[in-house]
């Protein structure tokens, strides 16, 4: 049974991180000077003490050296960051989520052995994945068969007892900041699509690999702009070598896409919009107990006030969809016994939470007036940051066709 | 019925087509992505398109103006606006202060304001109503609570009167080479019979600009702090009479401001269209165009027909306008729904172009910013629950 109480140790880390974040993140990430520039520099400082207090290794398990939370409880100290910075969730978000599958679920005794001391010990071992989203193109495939994609892997290759791996990513999450990347390759060239990739585990000073710079707010061209929280860079490999025993899971297979891992990292951003949404929904309800116009503070126009019950609304069931999404994947036997719903949690809290925290966004910023859009103030960063993650490449609109794909009971055909 | 536009109108909106696509858009992205909000303007483009008329068209012949129909005006906006919202904005924002000059100012006045922007192209008119304490309440005062509404002190010493106080947010307030500002001449009674509006020449003593607004959106249009410290205006500036403020911004019947508005969000429309349907036949997503999928076949149907149906709105708003009709509300109604349609239509555009895995089309991105400055325009939800009593 889905239960509303939650336990004693995720209402202390909720608490916890409420307090670090009003002491410590706010006064930081409300400042003027921090707001008003296009290009926000990862808070690097509160980075570490955020690891300092458990949140980058918040997944691993506990018999590794972390705090072994849940998915629910993930997403609950998630909100409570994204609510302070959104770019400081999603790093941590990513690195917390990477630390449980790669050292809990996927690397061999000799290999955690090899990486997990320094990842426990080091508040600025970051990880990231490179490598694509094998859920990515369902959408525009609705009711077919996946459509080829180009190939842009890297190529690994045998020599000796080593992998040499040549050629680019374009981007990964986290790369700037990462220790320590599981980066997919074409081990098979023979093959195509999703078929004859691997992953290697590359450690940031591996012979041959640079990491790019992090992404600018503004290409230099002008004509694109960011379009992600946290930090991310694209990365070159030039006969980059590895040990061979640097093979995540078996040759051929690519462990880290789609998945498990996917459903819990869409859960993990659809945790970290509510916490943007009701970061704008609070400054909303304190600034309209403040403002006085028309005769009376306005949270006393009806006006004002149903914008404000409207964000409440969709702050209450957005935060019950993602918090069942994160339940369900927590007790997969409840949709074994059919207590809950077999259709992918994930996609439906991610698009449900994605869009009308936008809306409610946009109408709490509303409340401020001229001062919504001033960007010394927060209003107009949180509308950028929901309206980001609505468009985030994950969730297009063609993501919720996958929806559609399973309460239609679709199969696709496995690619030959 | 007929919707066809005379060759005038026509005229004058090709001329502004040409103008936006050649020199507007060229530097609307440049301009937009400079990041110190006092350097985002460019008086270059406002000579030329002063040169061209853009600056003066509302003004009366008599004067020396173009004096176009409202309907022409409605279409050069729409047209300015498809190359930059916020530089269409900058040329409106002179036609809004020059009907007003033209409805309510003494020939006195005209002479020496309405020659002066005339004759020079980088003349560019301004409105301080605003202040910390004074939004909404200036749209519409309480009635329980008569001392609401901007502050900003006037009093009469001899043939002058002393100003002071701050006003904030005040359009082409670091630009602009005369203000109307609207001051308080009686504390005691409400703003509807205690204010007097002023005409504030730029290098009025004891006047000057603040701080620059650094805004979300419209970024080439800037929003200044205009600070009065005993600043020095002669009783002959004042508009209409002492204490009738209100009354004198009332004379201009045109309510031009609220079709500006829906007629410069058309062009944003028309721009997102644009750019929606250009990215739909050049891009492909799983072997196929992304106009050939009913996903975006779909948005671009619903991105069309709001598109349209606002075009058809503003010109019915502009030609009632312009036949004298009696006002119905329906200029509320139109920005109104202006600032709906262009908040769905540039969310459309950005939903079809999609995150180019960790980048956005930066023109799209800045079509919702600007479109969110409608958010709270003219007191957006002010003005329409005010408008309901017009309504028939």
């Amino acid at each position: 049974m889905y239960n509303l109480n939650l336990t004693a140790e995720q209402l202390e880390f909720r608490d916890t991180v409420r307090d670090f974040v009003d002491r410590e993140v706010k006064p930081v990430a409300l400042l003027p000077a921090r707001l008003e520039p296009f290009e926000k520099p990862l808070l690097t400082d509160l980075l570490d003490q955020a690891s300092q207090m458990g949140l980058r290794t918040l997944a691993l398990s506990e018999e590794a050296g972390g705090a072994g939370a849940d998915g629910l409880t993930s997403c609950i100290v998630l909100e409570e960051l994204a609510a302070g910075d959104v770019d400081i969730a999603v790093v941590l978000g990513q690195t917390a989520m990477l630390g449980r599958v790669l050292f809990d679920q996927l690397m061999t005794p000799g290999q955690r052995k090899r990486f997990l001391p320094e990842f426990v010990e080091d508040d600025q071992y970051h990880l990231a994945f490179a490598g694509r989203d094998a859920d990515a193109n369902i959408g525009w495939c609705y009711h077919r068969p996946l459509a080829e994609e180009a190939d842009t892997e890297p190529t690994a290759v045998k020599k000796g007892g080593d992998w040499v791996i040549n050629g680019s990513v374009a981007f990964a999450s986290n790369a700037p900041i990462a220790k320590l990347i599981a980066v997919q390759v074409r081990t098979d060239p023979k093959k195509t699509g999703m078929n004859g990739l691997s992953t290697l585990l590359v450690p940031r000073d591996a012979p041959g690999l640079t990491v790019g710079q992090a992404v600018p707010a503004i290409e230099g061209s002008g004509q694109r702009i960011r379009w992600h929280h946290g930090t991310g860079a694209g990365m070159v490999f030039k006969d980059c070598n590895v040990p061979a025993d640097h093979l995540l899971g078996k040759e051929g297979q690519s462990p880290l896409a789609g998945g498990a891992h996917a459903a819990r990292g869409a859960t993990q951003l659809a945790a970290i919009n509510i916490g943007v949404a009701r970061a704008a929904y609070e400054a909303a309800i304190d600034y309209a107990k403040l403002r006085w116009q028309g005769g009376r503070h306005i949270i006393e126009h009806p006006a004002i006030g149903m914008k404000l019950a409207d964000a409440a609304i969709k702050l209450e069931v957005a935060r019950n969809t993602v918090w069942k999404a994160a339940w369900v994947a927590d007790h997969p036997d409840a949709v074994s016994d059919r207590s809950a719903s077999g259709l992918p949690l994930h996609i439906i809290a991610r698009a449900f939470t994605a869009e009308v925290l936008h809306r409610a966004t946009l109408e709490t910023a509303e409340c401020f007036g001229a001062m919504a859009v001033m960007r010394d103030m927060p209003l107009q960063k949180y509308v950028h940051d929901t309206l980001v993650l609505l468009h985030y490449a994950d969730n297009d609109s063609a993501a919720m066709l996958q929806i559609a794909e399973a309460v239609a009971g679709y199969q696709r055909p496995l690619a030959a | 019925m007929d919707f066809s536009l005379n060759e005038e109108q026509r005229g004058w909106q090709m001329e502004a087509r040409k103008f936006a696509e050649e020199e507007i858009r060229p530097i609307s992205l440049a301009r937009d992505q400079i990041a110190d909000p006092s350097k985002t303007f460019d008086w270059e483009i406002i000579r030329k398109g002063s040169k061209l008329g853009f600056r003066t068209l509302a003004v009366p012949k008599a004067w020396g103006g173009h004096e176009a129909d409202f309907v022409t005006q409605a279409l050069v906006m729409a047209e300015l606006a498809k190359g930059d919202s916020s530089v269409s904005k900058t040329f409106s924002q002179c036609w809004k202060w020059s009907h007003l000059i033209a409805a309510s100012c003494t020939e006195d006045q005209k002479e020496r304001f309405l020659k002066p922007f005339l004759a020079d192209d980088t003349f560019v008119l301004g409105k301080g109503g605003s202040e910390a304490n004074a939004g909404s309440d200036n749209r519409m005062p309480p009635e329980d609570d008569p001392k609401s509404g901007w502050k900003l002190q006037a009093e009469r010493k001899g043939d002058e009167w002393i100003l002071n106080g701050t006003k904030l947010y005040i359009a082409n307030g670091s630009v602009a080479k005369l203000f109307f500002v609207d001051a308080r001449t009686n504390p005691n009674v409400g703003i509807r019979e205690g204010s007097t509006m002023f005409l504030i020449p730029n290098d009025t003593p004891g006047f000057r600009v603040g701080k620059v607004f650094n805004k979300r959106g419209w970024r080439f249009y800037q929003n200044g702090e205009l600070i009065f410290e005993n600043a020095r205006v002669p009783h002959a500036n004042i508009v209409g009479e002492v204490n009738g403020g209100v009354k004198a911004r009332a004379t201009d019947k045109s309510e031009f401001g609220d079709i500006e508005l829906a007629a410069n969000a058309l062009g944003i429309c028309d721009d997102a269209v644009g750019l929606a349907m250009n990215f739909a036949r050049t891009h492909k997503r799983a072997g196929k165009l992304v106009i050939d999928h009913q996903l975006v076949q779909l948005k671009l149907n619903e991105m069309y027909a709001l598109t349209e149906a606002l075009r058809s709105f503003v010109l019915r708003v502009a030609w009632e306008r312009d036949q004298k009709l009696p006002d119905v509300g329906n200029n509320v109604l139109v920005m109104n729904y202006s600032t709906d349609v262009v908040q769905r239509v540039t969310r459309l555009n950005m939903e079809i172009h999609g995150a180019e895995g960790c980048m956005m089309n930066a023109r799209v991105d800045k079509l919702v910013r600007d479109a969110m400055i409608w958010t709270h325009l003219a007191g957006d939800t002010v003005q329409r629950v005010k408008v309901v009593k017009r309504l028939k």
